[in-house]
């Protein structure tokens, strides 16, 4: 079959005359805000939250006080020890909230970029979902993001850019469908060493 | 893939009811198609991505060898199906071997093409649609009638009372309310099922990877949970490099809502590595042919297949608007239907859609891969005419009409004829005309014509 298909395409292909690939679309707005500005204003547009924090100390307050709401978590893989959250560990099916940690983030579409190694039930089943991203990992466009994944070893990645959503259900919109309902990125200008 | 499209017009005029919930839903996401498109330099992304897509088609055989062995490579197994029946083999194969008693599926026209849930259904094997409106239209035992919104059509009212029908849920229930119910159901189907089956945006062959983009996350459940993770792509749907990926994802999500990007994309490259927690076992890719070759080698409809499926040319339609998807008979509606139906069914089956659009040119504008639908409808129609597959009434009328029209004594005479005609006279059954009478009041002629004017001075 196999073969018959790669034939087929080729008589289809015999008279007509080949087109250069036109090489990479730069989607980069001129005069947009600096990177870090952008994907927050991209995130809230989409629905998700923003924390920003100078260290890991200011976050580790916040995450902290924001757990006290909830009765368990499931963590992603690669959590830095002083980012954890301090609630029982739970599968991510019974968790109450996610924590991951984002590999980049692009500004102009509000995109995380999650890797599978991180753990996709984490990402995906909680009702909250908290990723922490590194300030020095946000850059402006997807493109660019991207660029730095064309050789990676996970099985998968995803791009989570707001909440779970849909307005299949008579045009309205409802949050938390299938996956989170609530996304925050909480953004670390200064990422714990290791 | 079956077709019904020879009640088109029939359907058409009877489609008032659902005309409220589909012009509303298509307005809007034209708006946002809009308004999306105006905060970056589209015109340079349609051009791009027209130019990725051209080349992609003109090697198309490299690029898919280039994803099989990359594929490969990356611990896919990668099926290759001329037909629904090779579907259907590969997929019971994959049934038989791992005992896959539950599936579930996320949003895939082609699996609607391939007819993927019969198949299921005759094999015994439980099939749940997890994409929200998918999961309604399934219950209602109707297809998708918009590729994006699949179930536009349906007003709030409508789907209240199907939940409160089969899931006892109050009549006045809020959105919210249905959603969760869905949640519930669908979220144990998620975690117990053996399959999951998608199709695929895009798949790029430079490194291997199929990309998907949703709302929802039920996509990302369905290629995530499931030991088994089944992606149905057509041969068309190939992207050259990784570096063209960032670019698709933005604009097919600005053309099909208006976002920057869909809240979800999953980006596939095989099955679950060592030291990974969770993900599937087992990752397929099925490359579908299906008559896609045969519209390849159409000197004249060949561009149709850079289609991204992001249904912005239904929102642009004008007669899509009034009718909804349903009326066109076929998986595919609005103009790219139109356009792509003949191509992968025949234009036999496929009449008379290419014949339903008035040509205002509104798709052609809105399409984010500039495929010129107007001029390939005009195409379709030309070979209906010299196949004698066009309505024969309608050429005889056009006949007629071109010989008054070129006439000038002949068409004024006619006019003052017309014009002379007491009410009851001008309702003379006539081929055409009649249907259009049917739901339209019959218009009344000026008190004097344009000729007329014309001679005596417009004022």
């Amino acid at each position: 079959m196999r073969r018959r298909i790669l034939e087929r395409v080729r008589q289809a292909l015999r008279d007509r005359p080949a087109v250069p690939h036109p090489g990479v679309l730069d989607t980069a707005v001129p005069g947009a805000p600096p990177p870090l500005q952008q994907f927050e204003a991209s995130f809230r547009a989409a629905g998700g939250e923003v924390h920003r924090f100078p260290d890991a100390d200011g976050a580790r307050e916040w995450l902290h006080a924001f757990a006290g709401q909830f009765g368990s978590v499931s963590h992603g893989a690669d959590i830095p020890g002083p980012l954890a959250l301090p609630l029982p560990e739970a599968p991510a099916r019974e968790a109450a909230v996610g924590l991951s940690v984002a590999s980049a983030a692009a500004a102009q579409s509000g995109s995380l970029v999650l890797s599978s190694r991180g753990g996709r039930r984490t990402q995906l089943l909680p009702p909250v979902h908290i990723v922490l991203v590194d300030a020095a990992s946000v850059v402006a466009t997807l493109g660019e993001a991207l660029d730095a994944f064309r050789d990676h070893d996970a099985s998968a990645l995803a791009l989570h850019s707001g909440p779970s959503k849909s307005a299949d259900i008579g045009q309205v919109m409802v949050t938390g469908v299938h996956g989170p309902g609530r996304v925050i990125a909480v953004v670390l200008d200064a990422w714990p060493r290791s | 893939m079956k077709i019904r499209s020879r009640e088109y017009p029939a359907r058409a005029r009877q489609s008032g009811d659902v005309r409220e919930s589909v012009t509303g839903a298509t307005l809007s996401f034209d708006a946002r198609r809009r308004a999306a498109f105006a905060d970056v330099a589209a015109e340079d992304w349609r051009h791009w991505a027209e130019g990725v897509k051209t080349h992609l088609l003109t090697h198309l055989d490299r690029y898919l060898e280039e994803a099989e062995t990359r594929l490969t490579a990356n611990g896919a197994q990668v099926h290759w199906a001329g037909s629904q029946e090779d579907v259907h083999r590969v997929l019971s194969a994959i049934i038989a071997r791992r005992g896959v008693r539950r599936v579930v599926k996320g949003k895939s026209m082609l699996s609607e093409e391939l007819e993927v849930n019969e198949l299921l259904e005759r094999r015994g094997v439980e099939v749940l649609e997890t994409d929200l409106g998918e999961y309604i239209l399934q219950l209602l035992d109707q297809p998708p009638s918009h590729i994006v919104g699949p179930a536009i059509h349906l007003s709030l009212d409508e789907i209240r009372q199907l939940y409160h029908d089969v899931h006892g849920t109050r009549l006045d229930a809020a959105p919210d309310e249905l959603a969760r119910v869905s949640r519930e159901i669908l979220r144990e189907a998620f975690l117990a099922a053996d399959m999951g089956i998608t199709g695929g945006n895009f798949l790029v062959a430079e490194t291997g990877t199929v990309a998907l983009i949703e709302n929802e996350g039920n996509i990302r459940l369905t290629t995530s949970a499931p030991a088994v993770h089944v992606a149905l792509v057509g041969i068309e749907k190939l992207l050259p490099r990784w570096s063209d990926l960032a670019g698709f994802l933005q604009l097919t999500s600005r053309a099909a809502t208006g976002q920057p990007v869909g809240n979800y994309v999953s980006m596939i490259q095989g099955p679950k590595t060592a030291g990974e927690r969770d993900g599937p076992e087992e990752v397929h890719v099925v490359l579908v042919d299906n008559g896609r070759s045969r519209v390849l080698a159409d000197p004249e409809v060949w561009e149709a297949l850079r289609c991204v499926r992001c249904g912005a040319c239904l929102n642009a339609c004008p007669v899509y608007r009034q009718t909804g998807g349903h009326a066109y008979g076929a998986v595919y509606s609005g103009p790219i239907g139109s356009v792509l139906n003949p191509g992968l069914a025949g234009l036999h089956a496929a009449m008379p859609l290419p014949f339903a659009s008035s040509l205002c040119g509104a798709c052609a504008d809105a399409c984010p891969v500039r495929i010129p639908i107007p001029e390939l409808l005009l195409s379709w129609r030309r070979r209906a005419v010299d196949e004698g597959l066009a309505s024969r009434g309608k050429g005889a009328l056009l006949a007629a009409w071109t010989a008054v029209a070129t006439r000038p004594g002949l068409y004024e005479a006619a006019g003052r004829l017309l014009h002379a005609l007491p009410d009851a006279a001008r309702r003379v059954p006539l081929p055409v005309v009649n249907g259009w009478r049917e739901v339209r009041a019959d218009p009344q002629p000026a008190r004097d014509s344009f000729r007329k004017l014309w001679r005596e001075g417009i004022e």
